[in-house]
């Protein structure tokens, strides 16, 4: 926003955004379209846009002048780009819930609008034509860090009834941060799942012409219309170049890079398939296939939101612990070091977590163990520590992503009786503990 | 041929375009150094084209749907990182590079906006994995003065560097991002340039002013100039990548006389009424046909297409520049959908082998009147459809008069080949991963005030080296940042230096000794092994001509070439074992076998003292 003072001065002359402009400087004047203020950067700095695409910034002065030249240009004629739907394809449900992908940046306001018309998708995605007989539509716009359990729900029930409606695949498209949250979340809720659910994403945004998010969404549409995959996945590039996506299970996939376009990694685990950008599925391991059924897919939708997520490290302090418990937290997930151990034999007092695992358990809380060695499986009965911690009632995640230990605890303590959840902790419901670990499978990103 | 500029309506501008020699790229923190290494790996990237603001499709859009759109990226150890390969937002820009900007802008007189606001410009021909250019606009309203006159400078930018392309022609385009994201300043001119000779000029003087901020690469390829030529009766038309100043006014003058010709040429076709028709199937004709470029085609079941130039008789074959034609223009554009070239009927048919009656037939299905004209391509359907869309696109063009078009400067030659169709409006918006930067405008105001004009550093040049020609050479050469950067760490004589940067990097040259890859390291190396009398005054040629990129390297080669320098009693024991009947016997001796080795004026001492005066 520009400061209180320019904006006066706009009034004053009858100026708005988007009209061309005169700011007349001792040194001479320029001349170009007035430009909204960035979110960043000093509020009395004017922004026009020059004849030749060039932004500059000029400050307002005492002994600076503005004029309203003219107008703004006329509106790009034409307004929405359409393309036409090939009919008698495999019908695809494409979910949008936020994010870059699947939007297009207004270049006037260089905001982002969602594209929420298959045709209008098609037109931005041609690619996609040919594919499937898409069905698009805006559950959401919301930003992937602030996904909270209500979303999940949201998601899932618009998945099942997509599927009930006779989707032959569904598509979500979601911010890359916590998409594998929501990929455990919606792998633990759907039930009687028959079809693929494909969530992608973006690690560059769809306004350049270099963006992951075309590639992501021809690969996902591919993989929602012609795999028999009966589960939820993720489908990302499996590499820097465009040749390729990964189809990584929902449970098993990780962001395990910031910013490059491969972040998702299937950790403890290999991928399901690879898909090329021009729709080959190349099948790499075992998988629940789509089998004649005609049971309804079924979305359960409770979270037990008191559930956290812990990580201890060296000086990490048991007050952490105590705090959940004192709020009546009902679950806790541990990140523990290597094998899945902790500090509790240090002979320092104010770091030693026994006491505060035993108060935990004793109050009921359910605890998971996991690894932040992110790759491997936990044991408790390697070393002493663990033989302990497992004997104080720890439960030991086997090679379950401490975040799918988390979305998992959460549900099962929404959804069951607390020794149940115990039960259930421990054993695989939908592809997040495997009982044997295959030599390559571990990331060389 | 001379033409009345004036009268003509000549208008020209002119894009500098100069690659900075900092110590880093411009929005990352890579080398910018020569890469010598071999690439760690390769990246393919598949571009699409981002849809326009407006959703007008015009000439330029559908002429780009032929593009290549895949390309693969060359990425090497210390000059490529995740920014360059798109993988990573981009770093804070490099205050080096930005001093060095506003230095020039300060030469141009420029004003400097008090908030830079770094852009994306979008770039179609895969030169960058991102698939746009970052860029700023660092300066306006600035004024170059030359000679008598003086010209306006609009727009000073600075931007980032393409990446290199190493093979154009396989499946993918492919490129090396070595260069990629090295700092660029553009300097535009406005288009008021009277003549070919002042553009050439004013480009010098450009360069001139490039070169005294002390920050920019040496070398061929590390500057270029775009030109913008129009005529009343023609059109805007960007000549890129002059990389010689020596041709430039030629080559402009070259785009004269074809905007000059094409637009004669579009006159007479009005005047006839001339008209393109459409593509027929005429492969039948040719079954069992003598000749090769055909029937090389058929047997790859390949199709041949003809299309009617009405009205268009000689006029295809009429020459617009030494050597090119109408038909080499339309040539041109089929090319780019990946034919040979095209046969049109302005040319004798004997030269393809193709028959009389082939020819009879032909004109028959394509229904020729005698002023009519052709076009024939033959190629697998898909390309030689794709390719008689583009030729007749050119065709069509040629009514009108000169075509929009983006051309390139040929080797060896002054005239241009088309490159691709002018774009429309250049498609900018806001690169919102970096904070608008704020210019320190006192600084500004200093660099303004404090700057020298070129005729000053000329008078200090000559103090320095106590020549003025060799003052006035250094002040136009390449060369000057290493001698600023010689006189400053070595304590060789300034003469030296300078007579050694001219005169023997230019002789070095002229051999076809790549002499402008040699390192600032490796020539401080070889001037203090000269100044601490290692090596003689010919031990500092032989090493240049080994183009050296270290410290290291010099030594190696002052070993292996055993440049070492004699002196003392080394030299007064050759003198000794050498000694002939006289003095000059006895260093001719001694200079035939060990001339690299030995001083002159060291070497008479020693020869005095056995011989005496």
């Amino acid at each position: 926003m520009y400061s209180k003072k320019i904006l006066e001065e706009f009034k004053a002359h009858g100026i708005e955004i988007g009209d061309r402009i005169s700011i007349i400087e001792s040194s001479g004047a320029n001349e170009g379209m007035l430009m909204p203020r960035p979110d960043v950067g000093e509020s009395d700095v004017i922004v026009i846009k020059r004849d030749d695409g060039y932004n500059i910034g000029i400050r307002h002065g005492k002994s600076t002048k503005i004029e309203r030249v003219s107008g703004k240009p006329a509106a790009p004629h034409g307004g929405k780009t359409m393309a036409k739907q090939q009919k008698g394809l495999p019908k695809v449900t494409l979910l949008y819930t936020g994010g870059t992908i699947g939007s297009k940046l207004d270049y006037v306001s260089g905001g982002v609008k969602a594209l929420t018309k298959a045709e209008e998708l098609l037109a931005e995605v041609p690619e996609l034509n040919g594919i499937a007989e898409l069905e698009v539509k805006q559950i959401m716009s919301v930003f992937s860090e602030d996904m909270t359990h209500m979303e999940w729900k949201k998601i899932a029930e618009e998945t099942a009834a997509a599927i009930n409606n006779g989707a032959k695949g569904v598509i979500i498209t979601h911010g890359t941060d916590t998409m594998h949250y929501t990929a455990s979340a919606l792998s633990f809720m759907l039930h009687d799942l028959n079809v693929p659910v494909v969530i992608t994403g973006a690690q560059r945004s769809s306004d350049r012409g270099s963006s992951d998010a075309f590639m992501n969404l021809v690969c996902s549409a591919y993989a929602a219309a012609q795999s028999d995959v009966a589960e939820v996945t993720i489908c990302m590039h499996a590499n820097p170049s465009d040749k390729e996506c990964l189809l990584i299970r929902g449970t098993k996939a990780r962001k395990m890079h910031t910013s490059r376009r491969d972040a998702f990694k299937p950790v403890n685990n290999s991928a399901i398939a690879r898909v090329s950008r021009k729709g080959e599925i190349n099948y790499i391991s075992a998988y629940k296939k789509h089998t004649e059924s005609d049971a309804k897919t079924v979305a359960t939708t409770s979270f037990e939101p008191k559930v956290a997520l812990l990580n201890t490290y060296p000086n990490s302090s048991p007050e952490l612990l105590d705090f959940l418990i004192s709020k009546g937290y009902k679950g806790i997930i541990l990140e523990g070091t290597g094998l899945g151990h902790m500090p509790i034999n240090t002979e320092h007092p104010g770091y030693n977590w026994k006491k505060a695992l035993k108060h935990a358990i004793d109050e009921g809380a359910v605890i998971g163990m996991t690894s932040q060695c992110i790759y491997g499986r936990v044991n408790s009965k390697v070393y002493s520590t663990a033989r302990e911690l497992a004997g104080l009632g720890v439960i030991y995640c086997e090679d379950m992503l401490p975040e799918t230990a988390y979305v998992k605890l959460s549900f099962l303590l929404g959804n069951h009786k607390k020794e149940d959840a115990e039960k259930m902790l421990q054993k695989n419901i939908a592809g997040e503990i495997t009982d044997r670990t295959e030599v390559d499978w571990v990331s060389d990103i | 041929m001379q033409f009345n500029y004036k009268e003509l309506g000549f208008k020209c501008g002119l894009e500098i375009h100069q690659r900075l020699d900092t110590s880093t790229k411009l929005f990352c923190r890579c080398s910018t150094g020569q890469e010598t290494a071999e690439p760690i790996m390769s990246v393919e990237r598949y571009q699409r084209a981002v849809a326009g603001e407006t959703g007008h499709v015009d000439r330029s859009t559908s002429f780009e749907s032929g593009r290549k759109r895949e390309f693969k990226y060359r990425v090497f150890r210390n000059t490529t990182c995740l920014v360059d390969m798109d993988e990573e937002p981009p770093h804070h820009a490099s205050q080096e590079a930005l001093e060095t900007a506003l230095r020039i802008a300060a030469y141009l007189d420029a004003s400097v906006p008090d908030e830079i606001e770094p852009m994306r410009k979008e770039v179609v021909d895969g030169s960058n994995p991102s698939a746009f250019q970052r860029s700023m606009m660092i300066g306006y309203g600035g004024m170059l003065k030359f000679g008598k006159g003086s010209i306006e400078i609009p727009s000073i930018f600075l931007e980032e560097e393409s990446s290199g392309i190493e093979d154009a022609k396989g499946e993918f385009a492919v490129y090396r991002t070595d260069r990629l994201g090295i700092p660029l300043i553009e300097v535009d001119t406005s288009p008021a340039i009277s003549n070919p000779k002042e553009a050439k000029e004013i480009a010098m003087q450009i360069g001139l002013l490039l070169r005294l901020s002390g920050k920019v690469q040496r070398g061929i390829g590390s500057i270029r100039q775009d030109v913008n030529v129009s005529i009343k009766r023609g059109t805007r038309v960007e000549v890129k990548g002059l990389q010689e100043l020596d041709r430039m006014d030629a080559i402009i003058e070259k785009e004269v006389e074809r905007q000059v010709n094409l637009a004669d040429i579009a006159d007479e076709l009005r005047e006839k009424k001339a008209s393109v028709g459409s593509p027929i199937d005429i492969t039948k004709i040719f079954k069992g046909t003598q000749s090769q470029i055909i029937g090389n085609e058929l047997k790859k079941n390949g199709v041949v297409l003809g299309t009617r130039l009405a009205k268009f008789k000689g006029v295809v074959g009429r020459e617009i520049n030494e050597g090119k034609r109408l038909g080499t223009e339309i040539s041109d554009y089929a090319k780019k959908a990946g034919v040979k070239g095209i046969i049109h009927g302005d040319e004798s048919m004997e030269k393809y082998s193709i028959s009389g009656h082939e020819l009879k037939e032909l004109e028959k299905e394509l229904k020729l009147s005698n002023d009519d004209s052709f076009i024939l391509i033959a190629a697998e359907r898909s390309v030689a459809e794709k390719a008689m869309e583009y030729a007749l696109l050119r065709a069509e063009l040629s009514l009108q008069g000169v075509p929009p078009e983006t051309r390139a400067a040929e080797p060896n030659s002054d005239t241009t080949r088309f490159m691709r169709p002018l774009p429309g409006g250049s498609r900018m918006y806001p690169e919102t991963d970096i904070l608008p930067i704020n210019p320190d405008k006192d600084a500004y105001a200093r660099m303004v005030k404090n700057k020298l004009s070129a005729e000053e550093i000329r008078k200090d040049l000559e103090a320095d080296i106590g020549n003025r020609q060799l003052a006035e050479q250094m002040l136009w050469s390449y060369t000057y940042q290493s001698y600023l950067f010689l006189r400053e760490n070595t304590t060789v004589q300034p003469n030296l230096i300078a007579s050694i940067l001219l005169e023997k990097f230019t002789e070095l040259r002229r051999k076809g000794i790549a002499i402008d890859e040699i390192s600032n390291e490796a020539l401080q190396s070889i001037f203090d092994n000269y100044s601490k009398s290692r090596i003689t005054k010919l031990g500092i040629e032989e090493l240049l001509k080994l183009v050296p990129k270290s410290k290291a390297e010099v030594s190696g080669y002052i070993k292996e070439k055993s440049l070492s320098r004699l002196s003392g009693k080394e030299v007064e024991k050759l003198v000794r074992d050498n000694k002939g009947q006289s003095a000059e016997e006895t260093r001719d001796r001694i200079m035939t076998k060990h001339r690299l080795n030995v001083d002159g004026a060291e070497l008479n001492i020693a020869i005095r003292k056995i011989f005496g005066e």
